[in-house]
């Protein structure tokens, strides 16, 4: 897999040290599960977090605290996994949401060869798988705040070029696009927003309000 | 953090994850869940919740110990992934009730191959002196990221900066440290 488009240094710091939210969380999740050039980078930047850990000034814990630690040793824990077996070609993270085949996903259909499914992430970002067969697209849109879409199967472009699996592109509300499935297999994409898009058209303004894009 | 400090630390997460060291757990415990527990309390956590998940984060390392692989990652490393994930986890239980167990955050990452575990064991170093370096004003953003855990436009505002300028220089901060890590990058 060769990936030439990746999420921005800002969202990879915002993964590592915990502020990205469930969405956007889940989308530098799952690239870097694809991209072992980002996994670098995600450690190269928890390190940094291991670095502000051991230089935090300390707070004393409660004199106790070690007591009722100990106390909690030998408690059986839940089993360890070392690394699940994970089967089908859905990234790791994304199969806690949805499984391992996409074709058991329970898709709405939008329009012809478009389909979609949202997903139950919480906090401010909103997360939607979207289906898209051979020359479908989303409507021609502008964005209200930054859109980041993560490619798992197929190809998409669009003015800006050309997505495969495991790139991600960054929009900024400034681009209006109208992204395209390429030819061959379908190109099923993991979308993240943080503001709804803004459709040009009244038709697809009216079925962007109803799937909630 | 002295070198020296590091690798002894490292050897008592191997320790209790090897024979279950006792002594060795409890020197983590005095020299980490402090730390934790500041670390918690700067990104704004109160000294209750913090003290439970400083605790929490520390009775994980006794659990998951055998998991740890000082080619990846030092121990400061990690525990503070175990600490930011047992905080998303906490955080995420208050705003959804039913939380889904198979939360992302929480599963393992992907295995590294053992060539990047070596390399990566090398770079940590590297990557040490290079944040020691980064300029302040780079290194203020990196921190602000991790200890204020605040969107980047509302550092930028704090700041008084653009949003742009706080951008560029996370990435100038994070170039440098892609540098440190090598060219294979």
């Amino acid at each position: 897999m060769t990936i030439t488009h990746h999420p921005g240094e800002e969202l990879l710091l915002s993964y590592a040290s915990g502020a990205a939210d469930e969405g956007v969380a889940l989308l530098v999740a799952s690239h870097v599960a694809l991209c072992a050039q980002c996994r670098l980078m995600v450690a190269g930047a928890e390190a940094a977090g291991g670095s502000v850990l051991a230089n935090v000034p300390p707070v004393a814990l409660n004199h106790n605290a070690y007591q009722s630690i100990l106390a909690r040793l030998d408690a059986p824990a839940a089993e360890i996994v070392r690394g699940a077996n994970l089967v089908g070609n859905v990234p790791a993270p994304l199969q806690a949401y949805i499984g391992s085949d996409y074709d058991l996903v329970p898709w709405r259909h939008i329009v012809d060869g478009l389909s979609t499914y949202p997903l139950p992430t919480k906090g401010g970002t909103r997360a939607r798988l979207i289906r898209a067969a051979p020359g479908a697209g989303v409507a021609v849109h502008t964005h209200r705040g930054e859109e980041w879409t993560l490619v798992l199967t197929g190809s998409f472009s669009d003015a800006t070029g050309n997505y495969r699996p495991g790139d991600v592109q960054s929009t900024t509300p400034a681009l209006e696009h109208r992204p395209t499935a390429d030819p061959g297999p379908v190109c099923i994409n993991l979308a993240v927003t943080d503001a709804p898009l803004v459709f040009r058209g009244l038709l697809p303004k009216i079925v962007g309000k109803i799937f909630g894009f | 953090m002295e070198p020296v400090d590091a690798v002894r630390l490292n050897a008592a997460v191997m320790a209790v994850g090897q024979v279950r060291d006792r002594q060795a757990f409890q020197e983590l415990f005095d020299h980490f869940a402090p730390r934790v527990k500041g670390y918690l309390m700067r990104l704004g956590a109160g000294n209750a919740v913090a003290e439970d998940l400083a605790q929490e984060a520390l009775l994980t390392v006794w659990r998951k110990a055998a998991l740890f692989d000082p080619a990846k990652a030092s121990a400061s490393t990690w525990i503070f992934t175990i600490a930011r994930n047992l905080r998303i986890d906490a955080i995420r239980k208050e705003r959804r009730p039913d939380l889904d167990p198979n939360d992302p955050a929480l599963l393992p990452q992907a295995e590294r191959g053992a060539d990047e575990g070596m390399y990566w064991a090398a770079a940590e170093g590297r990557l040490k002196v290079a944040l020691a370096e980064l300029p302040r004003e780079q290194a203020k953003i990196i921190e602000l990221s991790f200890l204020a855990e605040k969107p980047h436009s509302t550092i930028a505002s704090e700041l008084g900066l653009p949003l742009g300028t706080v951008k560029s220089r996370i990435r100038l901060a994070m170039a440098r440290l892609r540098l440190a890590l090598g060219d294979g990058v």
